[in-house]
C-alpha cells in the first residue's frame, strides 16, 4: 500500500486540493490564493436549522485570506505569526483535516504531523494498540510494523506502560509517543507545530535532535510554525510572515524573523 | 449527488484494507478492561434473550410455536437482528463522536468511519446468527434451505444500516440535540417493529404502516430465513416498500453527507 501512488484532484466546490504520492515532484507544497472560512453560528440549533434552510444567518471568519506561497521538495520552512494570524490553519490544511472553502492547495508526498500530539489517541485502548493502529491507518504493512514498532517504543521510553490503556497515561507520557510516532515513520513531508516542548529537558533536546536530523535528509520537507525566532533560525532555511490569514513577508530566514520582530 | 455517491465508493475501496483492521480494533474496544474479554460480546444477547424469553413464556404465557418452528428461534431470530440495529441507530448515527480524533487529528475519510463500524456490529450479528444455527442443528430443530437467503439478508442490512449512520451522522457531530433525538427513537423502534410479538396481529393499518419501517423488515427478513420460510422476493407488498426507503436514505445520505462533510471537522 505505501509503495502505490495514488492521486486524487477533487474539486470541492470553489477550492481545489490536489494530492498525491509524487515525492519526485520539485514543488512539495503550493497554495494558490487559499482562503479558509470558518461559519459561527450563535448554537447549534442554528448550525443544524442551517443545514436544512439557507436563510439562517451566520457570522463568518476568515482564519486564512487569500494565502498564497510554494514550497520546494527538501526545504525548511517556517511559519511565524502572533496568534491567530492562520498558522495552525494552513498546517491542518496541508494535513488534510480540514478543507478550503477558496482556492487551491498542491501537496505531493505524505505527510506526516507534529500537531497537538497529545491528541489523535484512542483512549480507551493500550498505547501499543494505539500505535499498531496508527501504523495500520499509515498504510505499514504487518512487517513493516513489526519492525517500526519497537524502535517507536524505545524513543518514546514509556517502557511497561506502553501496554497500559492511553486514559491512565499522563499528557507528557501522550505526547512523547505522539511524538515517537509522528517522527518514526519516514514521512515525505514533515509538520511541526509547536512540538518541540514536549516532555522534559533531556526529551525536549532529543525531540530538537530528532527533528534536526530528518531536515538534513535532503528529501523531506518541513513545514515549521513556532513563537520561538530561535528555534526557527536553527532548523530552517526560509520563513513566511503571516498575519490574519495573509503572507506579509516570504523570503530567508533571517530577513523573515527580522521583518517579524519589527513589526 | 453522484460525484459524491462516486467519492464514497472510492474511499472505501482505497481504504479496503484498514475497514476490516478497524472493525477489530473497534470490537476490542468493547470488551476492553474486562477480565472475561471476549465473553461480554456474546453474554448481553444471551442474557436479553433468556430475559426476553422468561418474560414472555413463563410471565405471559405466550411460547405457542410459530409456524411449525419452536417459539425461542422465533425470538431469537428477531432480538438477534434487533442488537445489530440498535447498535446503529444509538452509535451510529452518531459516529464521529465515537472516533473524533478519526475526524480532526488525522486525515481519514468520514464515510468509511461508519462503514467500518458497521462492519464491527456486522461481526458480532454473523457470530450470534451462526451460534443460532448450530443451537438448532444441535437439538434437531429443522432448518430449511431458506437459510441460504441470510447471507443476502445481512449485505442488505449492512449496506442500509451504513448509509443510515452516512445520512445521520453529520447531522449528530453537529447538534448534539439530534444525536439525543436518534437515540430515544430507538426505545419505540424496538416496541413497535414486531421484534416481540407478530407483526400479523396488528391491525390491517398497522401492518401497513410497518411495511415502511425498516427495523421490522430487517427482523421479518431474518425470520423469513428461518421461520416463515419464504424467499423475501416472495413478499414484494413488504420488499417494495422497504426498497422505497432504502432509496431515500440513500439520497439523504448523499445529501446530508455533500453538504456537511467539510463541516464536521471544524465543528467536532
Amino acid at each position: 500500500m505505501s509503495s502505490k501512488i495514488h492521486e486524487t484532484a477533487i474539486d470541492y466546490g470553489d477550492a481545489k486540493i490536489i494530492r498525491d504520492e509524487d515525492r519526485t515532484n520539485p514543488v512539495a507544497v503550493r497554495f494558490d490564493h487559499v482562503r479558509k472560512t470558518y461559519k459561527l453560528y450563535k448554537n447549534d440549533r442554528q448550525r443544524l436549522l442551517a443545514t436544512f434552510s439557507s436563510r439562517i444567518k451566520c457570522d463568518y471568519i476568515n482564519a486564512s485570506d487569500d494565502l498564497t506561497f510554494t514550497c520546494k521538495r527538501g526545504e525548511a520552512l517556517a511559519f511565524l505569526g502572533d496568534n491567530g494570524a492562520g498558522k495552525s490553519t494552513a498546517l491542518k490544511m496541508i494535513t488534510g483535516v480540514c478543507f478550503p472553502t477558496l482556492g487551491t492547495i498542491e501537496v505531493h508526498g505524505r505527510v506526516s504531523a507534529l500537531l497537538e500530539l497529545s491528541a489523535g489517541f484512542d483512549m480507551r485502548l493500550s498505547g501499543m494498540e494505539n500505535i499498531r493502529m496508527r501504523c495500520q491507518l499509515w498504510g505499514l504493512s504487518e512487517k513493516e510494523a513489526e519492525e517500526l514498532i519497537p524502535s517507536i517504543v524505545e524513543f518514546s521510553e514509556l517502557g511497561k506502560y506502553i501496554d497500559q490503556p492511553m486514559r491512565t497515561y499522563s499528557s507528557g507520557m501522550r505526547a512523547r509517543l505522539g511524538f515517537a510516532f509522528a517522527s518514526s515513520i519516514k514521512p515525505d513531508i514533515l509538520v511541526v507545530d509547536e512540538a518541540l516542548s514536549v516532555g522534559d529537558r533531556k526529551f525536549s533536546a532529543k525531540c530538537r535532535k530528532r527533528v534536526n536530523d530528518i531536515i538534513q535528509n535532503e528529501n523531506v520537507t518541513v513545514l515549521f510554525v513556532t513563537h520561538s525566532t530561535a528555534q526557527a533560525k536553527q532548523f530552517c532555511s526560509r520563513g513566511i510572515v503571516l498575519s490574519h490569514g495573509k503572507t506579509l513577508f516570504e523570503g530567508n530566514i533571517d530577513d523573515a524573523v527580522e521583518f517579524y520582530e519589527n513589526t | 449527488m453522484l460525484t459524491m455517491l462516486k467519492q464514497i465508493l472510492q474511499e472505501n475501496w482505497q481504504w479496503r484494507h484498514q475497514i476490516w483492521d478497524l472493525a477489530k480494533i473497534d470490537l476490542v474496544k468493547r470488551y476492553r478492561g474486562a477480565a472475561l474479554g471476549k465473553i461480554w460480546l456474546f453474554t448481553r444477547p444471551a442474557i436479553y434473550m433468556l430475559v426476553y424469553w422468561f418474560t414472555l413464556s413463563v410471565g405471559m404465557r405466550h411460547s405457542a410455536d410459530v409456524n411449525g418452528q419452536p417459539f425461542l428461534l422465533w425470538l431469537a431470530a428477531g432480538v438477534f437482528p434487533w442488537f445489530f440495529m440498535s447498535d446503529a441507530i444509538n452509535t451510529g448515527s452518531d459516529i464521529y463522536h465515537r472516533y473524533p480524533y478519526l475526524v480532526n487529528r488525522l486525515k481519514f475519510p468520514l464515510s468509511v468511519i461508519s462503514t467500518f463500524y458497521t462492519l464491527s456490529i456486522m461481526i458480532i450479528f454473523v457470530c450470534t446468527m451462526a451460534i443460532t444455527i448450530g443451537v438448532c442443528l444441535l437439538v434437531g430443530v429443522h432448518i430449511s434451505r431458506y437459510v441460504l437467503q441470510l447471507p443476502l439478508v445481512m449485505i442488505i442490512m449492512f449496506v442500509f444500516w451504513t448509509a443510515w449512520s452516512i445520512m445521520l451522522s453529520p447531522l449528530g457531530a453537529v447538534s448534539k440535540d439530534f444525536a439525543n433525538l436518534i437515540k430515544t427513537l430507538s426505545m419505540p423502534f424496538f416496541w413497535l417493529s414486531g421484534i416481540l410479538f407478530q407483526l400479523t396481529s396488528l391491525p390491517p393499518i398497522g401492518q401497513k404502516i410497518m411495511t415502511f419501517n425498516p427495523v421490522a423488515w430487517c427482523a421479518e427478513a431474518v425470520r423469513s430465513c428461518f421461520i416463515y420460510k419464504q424467499w423475501i422476493w416472495e413478499r414484494p407488498e413488504e420488499l417494495i416498500p422497504f426498497l422505497i426507503v432504502f432509496l431515500v436514505v440513500v439520497l439523504l445520505a448523499l445529501r446530508n453527507f455533500k453538504r456537511l462533510y467539510k463541516e464536521v471537522p471544524d465543528v467536532l
